[in-house]
């Protein structure tokens, strides 16, 4: 129903109030689908495990899907493999991140 | 799917109380300097120990537990045992604190009942920790160093209630020897230990720091764990060997502990200097200055040494890791209570967005300047230094403060 393209784009609404930057381009998003039936899966990961809002996070995320139009349901796969790191952001994250 | 914790944020009315009085504990513990006067400070003055303690466990450890209340889950992975118990804590923490610095200051006869106060807060914070451990499955290195940093602090305090009752004169006890201990249990097992474990969850996680080893702060709590153990033990066999061999231990081990530190510091992907990072810099070389004068002080036996190796301890390393820390989790809490509701519905502000720019780097500039001055007039036993520093110290404590509240009260 929508592809993966769409459903990222839609994710990258979600923003990490603690860098300011979108789950999308912080790579946080590892991958991300949606059958004929409106059933939406996303896998995702966080920047570490001990991330106080993981709960929150994941809400978001799941509700930036569900109000795409004819979603049925959404399910959230949080992974630590493979772990995140600074390489899997956008190249301007890691630009903004690194100025001093 | 991997679940990591439940009750990532208690009930900010319940943690808000810690942080308030904690800064004003800040405050208090560093008007208290200017009554203290350069040529008769010592390891023993009364005046001191009752600084001292204004200062740890009104400033330090109430900020601690309030911390504690929220870093818990987080760092444990599990819920806590009971939550609401800490609408208990910073009550009789403030009491008994209040009581004890008086007790020190001119009325030896509230130190008793003082300790007896602060120990049944201390005792209400363990116990609820313990039974919080109590549910954790699998055990990682942060578990174990917050389960050892609390039993060090169950016994550090039962010594510190003896000799609260020596002091006043109610029983007799060799205060000399359980002074070592007691002073060694909290602040090298607990606080210490604490900030030791914790900062492999938060450095990493404010700083984006991935790909570092956990080995050497592994080597660095075993080593401080040890060096403790062998201090209170030397204290009761009076074993000097054993003593000095403590000393030299906790000195390699946190070492050891700062070239962790530096190891997360040049893997991190976030290079901004922020108020975050200049508190904890400032930290770490204060935490390396006082190490330095310590062993100083076993070369030259020259006591103003150890003076200025406790005052970098406490007012550079603690202070300044904990005001750092505090920067961060103000604004989370404050964002969690009020604006993640209303992510979705209307703009909320970004954690930065929630930082006081000018009162924090003024705290910054006026107690890192207060901090050396005073550790030169403690060196120099000069009267009118230390007086110079504290006022440095006084103008920083107070834009801690109104930090403190802006961060709070933010809309």
């Amino acid at each position: 129903m929508y592809s993966k393209e769409e459903l990222f784009l839609a994710i990258s609404t979600v923003i990490d109030p603690e860098v300011g930057f979108n789950l999308v381009e912080m790579g946080l998003i590892y991958d991300a689908s949606c059958d004929d039936e409106g059933n939406a899966h996303v896998t995702m990961t966080l920047s570490t495990k001990a991330c106080p809002m993981h709960q929150l996070i994941q809400q978001w995320v799941k509700e930036a899907v569900q109000k795409m139009a004819n979603i049925k349901s959404v399910e959230i796969e949080l992974v630590w493999e493979p772990e995140w790191n600074i390489t899997m952001a956008d190249e301007h994250v890691k630009k903004a991140l690194s100025r001093g | 799917m991997f679940s990591i914790s439940q009750d990532f944020a208690p009930p900010f009315k319940l943690i808000a109380p810690f942080f308030i009085i904690g800064s004003l504990f800040y405050l208090a513990s560093v008007a208290y300097i200017f009554f203290i006067s350069a040529q008769n400070i010592s390891m023993l003055d009364t005046k001191i120990l009752g600084f001292v303690h204004l200062f740890l466990l009104g400033f330090i450890m109430m900020t601690i537990f309030g911390a504690m209340a929220q870093l818990v889950p987080v760092v444990l992975e599990v819920g806590h045992f009971g939550v609401e118990l800490f609408y208990a804590i910073w009550p009789l923490l403030s009491i008994g604190t209040i009581m004890m610095a008086f007790g020190f200051f001119s009325y030896p006869m509230l130190l008793p009942f003082g300790g007896v106060v602060v120990l049944i807060s201390i005792m209400v914070f363990i116990m609820e920790i313990f039974l919080t451990i109590k549910k954790v499955k699998k055990f990682n290195l942060v578990m174990k160093s917050i389960l050892l940093s609390n039993t060090f602090l169950f016994f550090g305090i039962i010594f510190g209630l003896v000799m609260a009752l020596g002091y006043s004169g109610l029983i007799e006890a060799d205060i000399n020897a359980l002074l070592r201990s007691h002073v060694f249990l909290v602040v090298i097992g607990y606080v210490t230990i604490t900030i030791m474990g914790l900062s492999v969850v938060l450095l990493p996680m404010f700083g984006l720091s991935h790909g570092f080893s956990t080995k050497p702060l592994e080597k660095a709590i075993a080593m401080v764990c040890l060096s403790v153990l062998l201090v209170v033990l030397s204290s009761f066999i009076k074993s000097a060997f054993l003593e000095y061999a403590g000393y030299m231990l906790a000195t390699l081990g946190l070492f050891m502990y700062f070239y962790f530190v530096q190891t997360i510091y040049k893997t991190r992907a976030r290079k901004e200097i922020d108020i975050y990072a200049k508190s904890l810099i400032f930290s770490y070389f204060s935490l390396i200055a006082s190490l330095i004068f310590g062993i100083a002080y076993i070369i030259f036996g020259f006591e103003p040494l150890l003076l200025s190796s406790g005052w970098m301890m406490f007012f550079g390393f603690f202070s300044f890791a904990v005001t750092g820390h505090v920067y961060k989790i103000i604004p989370f809490l404050v964002w969690f209570e009020k604006f993640s509701p209303l992510v979705g519905k209307q703009k909320v502000p970004m954690l930065v967005d929630m930082l006081p720019k000018k009162s924090s780097s003024a705290q910054f500039v006026f107690c890192a300047v207060g901090v050396i001055v005073v550790a030169v007039a403690i060196l120099l036993q000069n009267d009118a230094l230390i007086k110079a520093g504290a006022s440095f110290l006084f103008v920083g404590a107070l834009a801690f403060v109104r930090s403190v509240f802006y961060m709070i009260n933010y809309k």
